[in-house]
């Protein structure tokens, strides 16, 4: 990264707060299952949170079932939206990194898969999840800043092209 | 600029003596295996210094066991391995020291609802070097990092690992400058964890607004102002509360660039 790059300024907790419940409303509209998480006592704990269950047919044809968390957070260092999930096998049993690129959730080359996501603690939920990494969300999203109608869904936009996740298309009319 | 090379050394060269006992369900052979004691830098991570500890307790086990993930606990709290030792010590001896440390051993059980899996040491230098990254960002914008070079960021990496203070400082004073006109960092990297299981981050300016050095007493009633008696512990020593903040940072910071610090 560039040192001029790297000075694309984040936005504050306010703004996430304020894009989250926006994109809440979208979301309930839509028929899309986001949930938001707020405290009114502290307004760095508030994430968005969509559960579901996804299935994967392995190369025998066999298909498994599991089930996935996604969190959306604020993330304070880097003033930027932050991406985690968890999945889990039908035993309850948490996937590691290895197999959550086997079962295509993500989809990347092996090598850029390491250095894209890796498992942490998480900053506001406090358990491991696997996170992707926040250094170049603010600049990428301020390239979007004066076209966006919802920081939420830029970010989500971005996201996409790592993670296999649904989203209803009525999103991109905005 | 961390100035005070003394006060950088004397941390450096925190030790603790630990003693690893074997947790008893696990012993599958007769003879009680000993209780392994070393001596480890307070600033390492558990996973750099357990190699010649596992292989103590490997021959104890069952060994359909073997290959699987080890990992410790203190009084039946699993041990984190991402924060330094030193750190797991205050957080949960430092109101009632207990020496040498002992800890328990497990092949068994891998509590994964609580601790990050650690399959090799590549991933705890990952973990390393995305704190330092995460640090860098709130004090210059992550410009030192992103300005310096692989062999630098390895360096680091090493002189932490080899336990070598002089390679590891090498590169580390450039993550300790003050840049512009500013006598300071744009946010002190600090949390301060409660023996609740709370973390708490905030940005921090090292100044207050009227442009005098913030100490550690103007940060505690900003950010307690209901508590009337706060003490702040790391490096097993209680922080004096006029210390100023952007002193701490230079000085007392672990070696990921951030000040791990307990409320007590």
């Amino acid at each position: 990264m560039r040192p001029s790059s790297s000075q694309a300024t984040g936005i504050s907790p306010e703004t996430f707060v304020y894009a989250a419940r926006d994109f809440i409303e979208l979301s309930d509209k839509y028929m899309d299952s986001w949930t938001i998480y707020q405290n009114d006592n502290e307004i760095l704990s508030t994430h968005l949170k969509r559960e579901e269950f996804i299935s994967h047919r392995d190369q025998r044809g066999k298909v498994f079932l599991y089930r996935a968390e996604y969190v959306i957070f604020y993330n304070l260092s880097y003033g930027v939206p932050s991406f985690s999930f968890n999945v889990w096998d039908c035993t309850g049993k948490l996937l590691t990194l290895e197999q959550v690129r086997d079962i295509s959730l993500m989809k990347t080359r092996k090598e850029d898969f390491f250095s894209v996501v890796t498992q942490q603690e998480h900053p506001v939920l406090y358990k491991p999840y696997f996170i992707i990494h926040p250094c170049h969300t603010a600049e990428l999203l301020s390239m979007f800043r004066k076209t966006s109608k919802n920081l939420i869904i830029t970010f989500l936009s971005l996201i996409t092209p790592l993670i296999q996740l649904n989203l209803p298309l009525e999103y991109g009319l905005l | 600029m961390a100035n005070d090379r003394e006060v950088l050394r004397e941390i450096w060269d925190g030790k603790l003596p630990i003693c690893f006992q074997l947790a008893q369900e696990e012993i599958m052979e007769i003879q009680q295996p000993d209780p392994f004691y070393v001596m480890v830098p307070r600033l390492s991570y558990f996973p750099l210094v357990t190699d010649k500890m596992k292989r103590h307790f490997l021959r104890y086990i069952s060994q359909e066991n073997a290959d699987n993930e080890m990992w410790l606990d203190y009084n039946g709290q699993p041990l984190k391995w991402h924060y330094p030792i030193g750190f797991l010590y205050d957080l949960f001896c430092g109101n009632d020291p207990q020496l040498p440390w002992t800890l328990t051993v497990h092949f068994t059980k891998f509590p994964e609802t609580i601790l990050l899996r650690c399959p090799n040491k590549d991933v705890v230098e990952a973990h390393y070097m995305s704190t330092v990254k995460e640090a860098d960002v709130l004090k210059h914008r992550g410009q030192v990092m992103s300005t310096m070079q692989k062999k630098d960021h390895n360096q680091l990496w090493l002189g932490l690992q080899n336990d070598k203070f002089d390679q590891f400082w090498a590169i580390n004073r450039r993550l300790m400058e003050s840049h512009g006109d500013n006598e300071g960092f744009k946010h002190i990297p600090m949390r301060i964890y409660s023996d609740d299981g709370i973390t708490c981050q905030r940005l921090i300016c090292p100044k207050n607004n009227d442009g005098s050095r913030k100490t550690v007493h103007q940060l505690l009633s900003e950010l307690y102002p209901d508590k009337a008696e706060v003490n702040l512990r790391t490096h097993g020593v209680l922080i004096p509360l006029d210390t100023p903040l952007q002193w701490l940072s230079e000085h007392m910071s672990y070696p990921d660039n951030f000040l791990h610090i307990c409320l007590c």
